[in-house]
C-alpha cells in the first residue's frame, strides 16, 4: 500500500494523506467508538484525509494483511 | 572507436585531458572511466581492501566493482566510495585510494596481516568478549568501514521527476530494446532506463547479428525507432528499488553523485532485462592485481580501446571464453593459454568448437580439464598456476601479466525478488534465476537467464550457447583457503565460509551475517552464487536448497543525499513567516520555531536572549502598553444556515446564541472528552463565523472541522474556509492601548472603536482598508486584537510601535499570562478534562458536541483528577522554581501528586509564580514539595488560585 486512489484527484501518493482512525461498528458503545479499534486481519475501515490535495475526506476499505485497497469512497457518501 | 591499443602504449595527443590520481598526474581520454584511464596509463594498484589490506587491483568494468572505490576530491567537498568504475574522467579531475595510510604501496595497517588472518570469521563476535571489547575498539574504528562520511556537504540537492507508463523497462541491452520496441509498437508509453551511457548492453563487444544487421546497425536502427515512438531512454540511470507501485531510477551522470536526478516512476508494467552479472572464478590469490573479469577486459577494449594484460591467460568453464580469446586476441593481447574446467567432450556446440580450433590454429593453447590453482606473484599478477582435476602431478606455472576469469553469469535478480517475486535454482546455468513473478512484472533476457540472443528474438545470431558446468573453486589443498577469495569487498575467503559453517551458521543469512559475505556495495552480486554453492559443498547439500542471501534495495548504491530528495535542510518541511518577519529580524528580535512558524522570542537587540529583556517587555506592558504579532493563530470561517449549530457540536462552548458582534471563549474536545484547542469564536454575520485556534493546532483544527463536516454534517449547509493567511492579526495589550488605537483608525471608527466592550468586536478602518477591531487580551490588560490584511500589517504596525507600544515576544507573552492563569499547550496537554482546567463553568448538558459521551464519565470526577492551580514560593522565599517538577506532599514525599506545568519570574509581583497540575484532594493554602530531580532542586510551594495578579480582571475591563 504505497498509493491511495482519490476519487476527486485520481491515484496518489500515500503521503499526500493522513490517516484519521479506524471505525467501529454502528452499534459500538461511546467507549467502543473511541478507544478499541477494530483489528481484523481481512478488512479495515479506515478515514483517511487528502492533506495535500482536495482535502476531502476518504473512506478507505482495505485489506491490511495483503495492503490491498478494496474501496476508496469521497465523503459525504451520495445517498443511496 | 579507434583501434585497440596496448597499455601504456597509448600515445594521447591532442584531446587529451589531466587528472590526477593520489596526488600522481595522468592523461586520460574524453569518455574514459576513472578505470579505464587506470588501466591504460598502467596503474594496477588502486587500493588496499577493507579488513585484511590486501592490494586490490580493478576487477570488472561495471557498477559491481567490488575494490576500485576511491575518494573524489570535489572543491572542497570529499565524496566517498565511488566506483572508478563508473567515474567518468573530467579535466582536473582528483581521485584518492581509500583504506591506505600512507599510501597503497606501503600502506602500514597490512604489517597486522603479516601475523596471520586477525579477521577472521566471526572476528567481532569472538573477540568482544576477551579480553575486553576496549582492547580492540580503537583499532576496530581505525580500520572498519569504507572511506570516510564527510562532515557537510554544500552539493546541491538531486532533482526529482515523476513520470508514468504503461511499460517500464529496466535495461537497454539487446532484450530490453527489443521488448521497448514491442510495446512502443502497440501504441504503450514506455520508459527504458539504461545505467551505462548508452544502448546496447552486451552487444558492444559480442559478434552478432540481429535481423539481418550487424549489431551496431540494428542498435542504431532500434534507437532510432524508439524515438520515433516516443520512447524516453534515460541512460546512465538504474532502477534501484520500488515500493510495489512506484520505481525509483537514479541518475548519476559520469558517476559521480552531485549532479544526481531521481525519477520516481508510475508503470503498469514492468520489464526487468537488466541482464547479468559475470562470476569470477575462485581459487588461491584470486584477489591480486591483474586478476579481472573477462567480459570486463572485453569492455574496456572494446568501448576504451584498452588493453587491460599484454600476456592473458583464461581461466573457464563454458563456450563463451572462446570468442571472448579470439576477439582479445584480434586486439593485441597475446592470450598465453585458455583454461577450461571441462573435458573436451564437454564442449559440444559446433561453432563453440570451431572457434576453439581456429584459436589453437593461431597458436593459443587451449588446455580441457584444467583449471587455475592459483595466482603467482608478490604485487601483482607474474603466473597463472594450472592443474587437472585429477591431481597436482602435472601442476605448472604459465607465464602472465593477467587472468582473466569467467565462470558463468548471475542474473541480476534484485529487481524481481522485491515485493513477492520468488526464485529458482537453474541447474543449466548453475544460477539463481527470477521464479514466480508478481502478474505485471516480467523478466526477459540475460535477467531471466536466457544468454542466446537466438532466443531473444528469431533472427538472431551472436556467441554460441555457454553449456557451462559449474566450477565453483579450485579444490586444492586446505592452506590454500584462506587466500581463496569468494567476496572481495569484504575479505570473505572459502576458510572464512568452512569457519561459520563448522561453527554452526550453516543458513545463508546466518553465514551472510557471520562472514560479512554479500555486505557492502556490491551487494553479493559477484560472490553471491560462488558464496552460496561453496557452502553448498561443504555441507554437502545441493545449491538450490542452501539458496542466496536476501537481496536488499537499492540495487546500486545511493547517498543519503539522494534518497531525502529535495526534502532536506530547510526543505524538509515549509517554514511559515508572518509579514512582519522581516520587521521582527531587523529590530533586533531573537526568533524560535514554533511548529511551522517563526516567531519573535524578545526583541533583544545585542544584548542577547537574556530572561531580563523579556520581563522588561512584560513590565512594559503592564505599565504602558505593548503590541505582539499574533498572525500565526488559526483563523478559519465557518459560514451558512447551519454554521451556528455546526459550532455547537464541535465547540463544547455554545456559539449558536453568540450575537453578532460579539465574541466568546470556546472551547474544542477529543472525542475522549480531553481538552483539545482552545480559542475564540466571533460571529460576524448571522451566518458567518470566524474561529481562532493556537498556532501549533491550526492545521489539525482544520482538517477536525472538515471530518465532522464530512461525516456526521454532510447533509448541512456550511462551507469551511481557512483564512489563517488572510488575515494578519497584531494584537496590542496595557493601559495606553486604546489611546494609540485610536489615533490610528479612521474618524468615522473612533466612537465605536472607543465604546467597545471586553470581547466585543467591529469592523473599522484604516486608510481606508477594512480591518477588524476587537477587545480581548491574552495578557489581562486592556487589549485588542486587529485582524488586518496582510499586506497592510507592516504600515499597521510600525504606526502602533510609533504610537508608543512596546514590540514584545512569546517569552514575555509567557510572563503576561502565567500571571494571569491563561492556558496554552502547557496545561491542555491532552491529558486534561474541562474539569482538570477549571472549565466547569463552560461545559454544557444539552445539545450533542463532541466529547459529550465521554466527558460524562464518572473517572472525570474523581479526587483522584488533577486541578490547575496556581504555585508560589512559601511566603518571603521567593525563590525559583521551573516546570516539570513533580509536586509531592511533605508527609508522603514519594507519592507525586502533580506536576509544575509553567512557572515564570512575575517582574510585576516580584516573585516566581507558576501553574500546575495537582490533585484534588490538595487544598488551597497547603504547602507543597517541588522536586526536580533532573535539576537537583526542591522548593517548597504554596497552592494558590491560578490567577495570580488582579483576579478580579478589572484591569481588562477598563
Amino acid at each position: 500500500m504505497s498509493h491511495l486512489h482519490c476519487p476527486f484527484c485520481g491515484e496518489r501518493e500515500l503521503r499526500e494523506f493522513e490517516f484519521r482512525k479506524t471505525l467501529p461498528g454502528t452499534s459500538a458503545s461511546p467507549v467502543a467508538r473511541v478507544y478499541l479499534r477494530q483489528e481484523e486481519q481481512d478488512i479495515s475501515i479506515e478515514h483517511w484525509q487528502h492533506l495535500e490535495g482536495c482535502r476531502g475526506w476518504l473512506r478507505v476499505v482495505r485489506n491490511p494483511f495483503t495492503g490491498r485497497i478494496l474501496q476508496t469512497t469521497l465523503l459525504p457518501e451520495p445517498a443511496p | 572507436m579507434t583501434g585497440p591499443q596496448q597499455r601504456q602504449g597509448r600515445r594521447l595527443t591532442s584531446g587529451a585531458i589531466d587528472f590526477s590520481f593520489n596526488g600522481t598526474r595522468y592523461k586520460a581520454r574524453a569518455g574514459d572511466t576513472v578505470a579505464a584511464a587506470l588501466i591504460a596509463n598502467g596503474v594496477r594498484l588502486i587500493g588496499r581492501s577493507v579488513k585484511a589490506r590486501r592490494r586490490r587491483g580493478i576487477l570488472t568494468a561495471g557498477p559491481e566493482e567490488p575494490n576500485a572505490l576511491l575518494t573524489v576530491v570535489c572543491g572542497r567537498e570529499l565524496i566517498p566510495n565511488v566506483a572508478a568504475t563508473q567515474l567518468i574522467v573530467t579535466e582536473g579531475l582528483e581521485v584518492r585510494s581509500q583504506n591506505t595510510w600512507p599510501s597503497p604501496d606501503f600502506d602500514l595497517a597490512s604489517v597486522l596481516q603479516l601475523g596471520g588472518g586477525v579477521f577472521s570469521a566471526g572476528f567481532y563476535y569472538k573477540t568482544f568478549f576477551w579480553p575486553s571489547w576496549k582492547a580492540y575498539e580503537p583499532l576496530i574504528r581505525r580500520l572498519a568501514g569504507l572511506g570516510p562520511a564527510p562532515r557537510s556537504s554544500s552539493l546541491p540537492p538531486p532533482l526529482v521527476e515523476h513520470l508514468s507508463c504503461d511499460v517500464l523497462v529496466a535495461g537497454a541491452g539487446p532484450a530490453g530494446l527489443f521488448a521497448a520496441r514491442t510495446a512502443a509498437r502497440t501504441g504503450a508509453t514506455v520508459v527504458v532506463c539504461e545505467r551505462e551511457p548508452f544502448a546496447g548492453g552486451e552487444l558492444e563487444f559480442e559478434t552478432a547479428t540481429l535481423e539481418g544487421l550487424p549489431a551496431a546497425d540494428w542498435i542504431r536502427a532500434t534507437l532510432a525507432e524508439l524515438t520515433r515512438l516516443d520512447v524516453r531512454l534515460l541512460t546512465d540511470t538504474t532502477v534501484v528499488g520500488s515500493n510495489g507501485k512506484q520505481f525509483v531510477a537514479h541518475c548519476e551522470p559520469g558517476g559521480i553523485p552531485c549532479r544526481s536526478t531521481v525519477y520516481k516512476i508510475r508503470t503498469r508494467q514492468f520489464t526487468i532485462a537488466m541482464g547479468a552479472v559475470e562470476r569470477p572464478m575462485v581459487f588461491a590469490e584470486n584477489d591480486l592485481p591483474g586478476v579481472m573479469l573477462l567480459g570486463a577486459a572485453e569492455r574496456y577494449l572494446a568501448r576504451y580501446g584498452v588493453a587491460v594484460g599484454r600476456d592473458v591467460v583464461i581461466c573457464t568453464n563454458h563456450n563463451r571464453a572462446y570468442a571472448a580469446a579470439a576477439r582479445l586476441s584480434a586486439g593485441g593481447m597475446r592470450i598465453r593459454m585458455v583454461v577450461d574446467s571441462r573435458s573436451d567432450r564437454d564442449i559440444r556446440d559446433p561453432t563453440a568448437r570451431t572457434q576453439r580450433d581456429a584459436l589453437i590454429r593461431s597458436g593459443v593453447e587451449c588446455r580441457s580439464g584444467y583449471f587455475v590453482a592459483a595466482a603467482t606473484g608478490r604485487t601483482e599478477v607474474r603466473g597463472a598456476e594450472i592443474v587437472t582435476h585429477s591431481g597436482s602431478a602435472l601442476r605448472h606455472t604459465v607465464t602472465c601479466d593477467c587472468i582473466l576469469t569467467s565462470s558463468g553469469w548471475t542474473p541480476a535478480l534484485h529487481a524481481a525478488t522485491q515485493s513477492g517475486g520468488e526464485k529458482s535454482y537453474a541447474s543449466e546455468i548453475a544460477a539463481f534465476v527470477p521464479g514466480k513473478q508478481p502478474h505485471n512484472r516480467l523478466c526477459i533476457g540475460a535477467a531471466q537467464g536466457t544468454f542466446e540472443l537466438g532466443e531473444i528474438c528469431n533472427d538472431a545470431h551472436g556467441d554460441p550457447a555457454p553449456e557451462l558446468i559449474p566450477f565453483w573453486r579450485a579444490k586444492t589443498a586446505r592452506s590454500q583457503e584462506k587466500r581463496q577469495y569468494v567476496d572481495f569487498q569484504n575479505d570473505v575467503t572459502v576458510a572464512d565460509l568452512r569457519v561459520a559453517m563448522e561453527e554452526g551458521f550453516t543458513d545463508i543469512e546466518h553465514a551472510k551475517r557471520y562472514t560479512a559475505l554479500g555486505f557492502g556495495t556490491d551487494q553479493g552480486r559477484l560472490g553471491g552464487t560462488n558464496g552460496a554453492a561453496i557452502l553448498a559443498e561443504l555441507q554437502n547439500r545441493p545449491v538450490a536448497e542452501v539458496g542466496t542471501s536476501r537481496l536488499r534495495a537499492p540495487y546500486q548504491p545511493m547517498t543519503l543525499r539522494s534518497l531525502a530528495g529535495v526534502r532536506s535542510g530547510t526543505q524538509l518541511r515549509v517554514t511559515r513567516l508572518t509579514p512582519l518577519h522581516e520587521w521582527h529580524v531587523d529590530h533586533g528580535a531573537v526568533m524560535e520555531s514554533t511548529g511551522l512558524w517563526q516567531r519573535p522570542r524578545c526583541y533583544a537587540r545585542d544584548a542577547g536572549a537574556s530572561p531580563a529583556v523579556a520581563y522588561a517587555e512584560a513590565r512594559r506592558v503592564r505599565e504602558r502598553g505593548g503590541v505582539s504579532d499574533a498572525s500565526t493563530l488559526g483563523k478559519i470561517e465557518i459560514c451558512g444556515p447551519d454554521a451556528g449549530a455546526f459550532l455547537d457540536y464541535v465547540y463544547l462552548t455554545r456559539a449558536s446564541t453568540l450575537p453578532v458582534g460579539r465574541s466568546r471563549y470556546g472551547v474544542n474536545l477529543r472525542e475522549d472528552g480531553m481538552v483539545l484547542d482552545d480559542g475564540l469564536i466571533l460571529r460576524l454575520a448571522a451566518d458567518r463565523f470566524r474561529v481562532t485556534t493556537s498556532t501549533g493546532h491550526a492545521e489539525h483544527m482544520l482538517s477536525h472541522f472538515e471530518f465532522w463536516r464530512a461525516t456526521a454534517w454532510s447533509s448541512a449547509k456550511l462551507a469551511i474556509t481557512d483564512v489563517t493567511d488572510a488575515w494578519s492579526t497584531i494584537a496590542i495589550a496595557g493601559p495606553d492601548s486604546r489611546d494609540t488605537l485610536l489615533k490610528m483608525v479612521d474618524a468615522q471608527a473612533q466612537a465605536t472603536v472607543a465604546a467597545l466592550k471586553h470581547m466585543e468586536f467591529t469592523h473599522a478602518s484604516y486608510n481606508g482598508v477594512p480591518v477588524v477591531i476587537l477587545r480581548a487580551t491574552f495578557s489581562g490588560e486592556l487589549g485588542f486584537e486587529i485582524h488586518c490584511p496582510p499586506e497592510l500589517a507592516v504600515a499597521l504596525w510600525q504606526t502602533l510601535v510609533g504610537g508608543g507600544l512596546q514590540p514584545y515576544g512569546l517569552e514575555a507573552m509567557d510572563v503576561l499570562r502565567i500571571e494571569k492563569g491563561y492556558l496554552t499547550h502547557a496545561e491542555i496537554s491532552g491529558q486534561t478534562t474541562p474539569y482538570d482546567l477549571g472549565m466547569q463553568s463552560l461545559t454544557r448538558r444539552e445539545g450533542d458536541f463532541v466529547g459529550r459521551d465521554l466527558l460524562a464519565r464518572p473517572a472525570f470526577h474523581e479526587e483522584s483528577r488533577p486541578r490547575l492551580v496556581g504555585l508560589r514560593a512559601r511566603d518571603g522565599q521567593g525563590r525559583r522554581f521551573l516546570g516539570g517538577a513533580q509536586i509531592v506532599q511533605p508527609a508522603r514525599s514519594d507519592i507525586a501528586r502533580g506536576y509544575i506545568t509553567s512557572s515564570t519570574f512575575s517582574p510585576t509581583l516580584g516573585e516566581w509564580v507558576g501553574l500546575g497540575l495537582v490533585a484534588r484532594a490538595i487544598k488551597e493554602g497547603e504547602e507543597v514539595l517541588a522536586r526536580d530531580p533532573v535539576r537537583n532542586a526542591e522548593t517548597v510551594l504554596r497552592v494558590t488560585p491560578s490567577i495570580h495578579f488582579d483576579p478580579t480582571g478589572q484591569r481588562m475591563r477598563q
